[in-house]
């Protein structure tokens, strides 16, 4: 972990104007529904996943496609630091976001008297904080793999391809096809709902474990796909 | 005692195998020395830099620096390096980049602001263009900004790619100064560029890269022995001696003359000595000189008259 980075990181993804605007409408455009159409309660906020995909797309692959990470591999900075801190940053910002959105939500409810408890508004927070983190793991993976942001275009097909297995393994009546489709959807967004512990105390094992093998697992290929990288325009001219 | 940077019969290939960027390249650098790289495009040299900085791996041999792998987080503090394809984060200024870059260097937090300021005034861009954001700045002030950044943290190891590359006169003559004076401090220095006479003037030593070799490595002092055309002027008041005066003077001080031309002729001689004594012969002979001028540079004679010229 390196603060400077971090920091950096933050600064880098808000000073993007096409990314601000998208930010700012997927955080108010949920709120105004509220707003609205207090009957519907939190359900019109986003699960974080969204506000962190408009904050980490590119996070890695811009800064190779652009060059800027040999100046900073040059430095006593390890490529595993690097990873780390980016997937932090991003992770950081979209999970305060995506938490601030529930409170938002929860005192505009509260103010016209149909705010849920504050149980579920905090569970809430919580899984879109945990939703945030998950994210941004895969779309470091993804952006490892692909510069500038070709971490989208992986996670479009991807989402493409869950979704075609899924109708696919219903069409065919194939159990084990529209399972794995779940799986692949389960490992693109990572989360723990946290509504069970808070509604009847049951802890959600089997989500925590997957949600902590996938964060590891991306984050742990995202190194390795890392160290194994050459950077030189050299090398692509 | 520092080892220097050493590079072991280094080679490189791209697109599985098809180029050979580096060919058994071996170097041996010591410590304090400003060592240049010259050779035409396409010959190399920037993936010999990216083996130095360990972003490039090779393929067969290998390179250290004071001993270490060039990755190693020691060698990584104590590293500047100025890129030729100068790529900033645009939207800080440029006293963040400098500050951003004095933290990674992992250098005392307490100093930033002394060092930031002082790397500012170094490379001589102005207290105001700090506050600027480096999407403003012009080509040289990206140059000067970009080496103010390697120079941070008083780097042991500096690899400079091209250094003036868009780099006004002023600020060639500066780069220059701060060449020289990095040498007086014993920094090594690794300086790839095109501008023959920049590199003569600060380099101790010089290899020649081409098409993925080392095909020369020299003193720049080496350029003395070799033999060049000299350009003599005479006093225009004077009538211009005949060509076959000339020719006889070249003769006697064992050169030749290659051209005349209105108040100038060509000589070839075989060296300082050469040149020396061709000056002392003609000026013996009445011939008025004003003015003797070497045609190319000392590095230029040297790799023109040792290798093709692509």
């Amino acid at each position: 972990m390196n603060e400077a980075l971090i920091l950096a990181t933050m600064r880098q993804r808000v000073t993007s104007p096409v990314r601000m605007v998208l930010l700012a409408s997927m955080f108010f455009m949920p709120l105004l529904f509220v707003c609205f159409a207090p009957g519907v309660g939190l359900e019109p906020l986003s699960n974080g996943y969204g506000l962190t995909l408009i904050l980490a797309a590119g996070i890695i692959g811009q800064d190779v496609s652009s060059g800027v990470l040999q100046l900073v591999l040059a430095r006593p900075v390890t490529r595993r630091e690097y990873v780390v801190s980016r997937w932090l940053s991003v992770s950081l910002m979209g999970g305060l976001l995506a938490s601030a959105q529930v409170l938002i939500a929860w005192l505009l409810l509260l103010a016209r008297h149909a705010a849920p408890g504050p149980a579920e508004a905090f569970s809430r927070m919580g899984a879109n904080a945990l939703s945030a983190f998950g994210g941004a793991a895969v779309i470091t993976l993804f952006s490892t793999l692909l510069a500038g942001f070709g971490d989208l275009a992986i996670l479009l097909l991807a989402s493409f391809v869950m979704v075609g297995l899924y109708g696919i393994g219903e069409l065919v009546h194939q159990d084990w096809v529209t399972r794995f489709a779940a799986e692949l959807g389960g490992f693109l967004v990572p989360e723990i709902p946290l509504d069970p512990i808070q509604r009847a105390g049951d802890i959600p094992w089997v989500a925590i474990v997957s949600y902590l093998s996938t964060v590891t697992l991306c984050l742990a290929l995202a190194i390795v796909v890392m160290n194994r990288k050459e950077f030189s325009y050299a090398s692509s001219s | 005692m520092s080892a220097g940077i050493v590079v072991e019969s280094v080679s490189k290939t791209f697109r599985g195998g098809m180029v050979r960027a580096l060919d058994g390249v071996s170097l041996s650098i010591a410590p304090g020395e400003v060592f240049g790289i010259i050779g035409p495009n396409g010959a190399g040299k920037t993936t010999l830099f990216g083996c130095l900085l360990g972003f490039l791996r090779p393929d067969a041999g290998g390179v250290t620096i004071d001993g270490h792998a060039p990755d190693d987080l020691e060698v990584r503090g104590a590293t500047g390096y100025l890129p030729e394809r100068l790529v900033m984060d645009r939207w800080m200024t440029g006293r963040d980049f400098l500050a951003y870059h004095h933290a990674l260097a992992r250098l005392p937090a307490h100093d930033r602001e002394r060092d930031v300021e002082a790397a500012h005034a170094r490379v001589g861009l102005e207290p105001e263009a700090a506050r600027r954001p480096i999407r403003k700045y012009s080509r040289g002030m990206l140059q000067r900004l970009g080496l103010a950044q390697a120079l941070l943290g008083r780097p042991r190891w500096l690899f400079l790619d091209e250094p003036a590359s868009g780099v006004d006169p002023a600020g060639i003559v500066l780069f220059r100064r701060l060449l020289l004076e990095l040498k007086g401090h014993g920094v090594t220095v690794l300086l790839n560029s095109h501008q023959l006479e920049q590199v003569e003037r600060v380099c101790d030593r010089v290899a020649y890269v081409g098409k993925g070799k080392v095909e020369a490595v020299e003193t720049v002092s080496a350029g003395a022995g070799a033999e060049r055309v000299l350009r003599v002027r005479w006093s225009s008041a004077e009538r211009a001696p005949a060509a076959e005066t000339l020719a006889a003077v070249a003769e006697r001080a064992g050169g030749s003359i290659v051209g005349v031309d209105p108040g100038s002729a060509r000589f070839q001689v075989s060296d300082d000595a050469g040149a020396s004594r061709l000056l002392e012969t003609l000026i013996g002979a009445g011939v008025r000189v004003i003015e003797a001028t070497a045609e190319e540079g000392r590095l230029e004679r040297l790799f023109l008259a040792g290798r093709d010229t692509p």
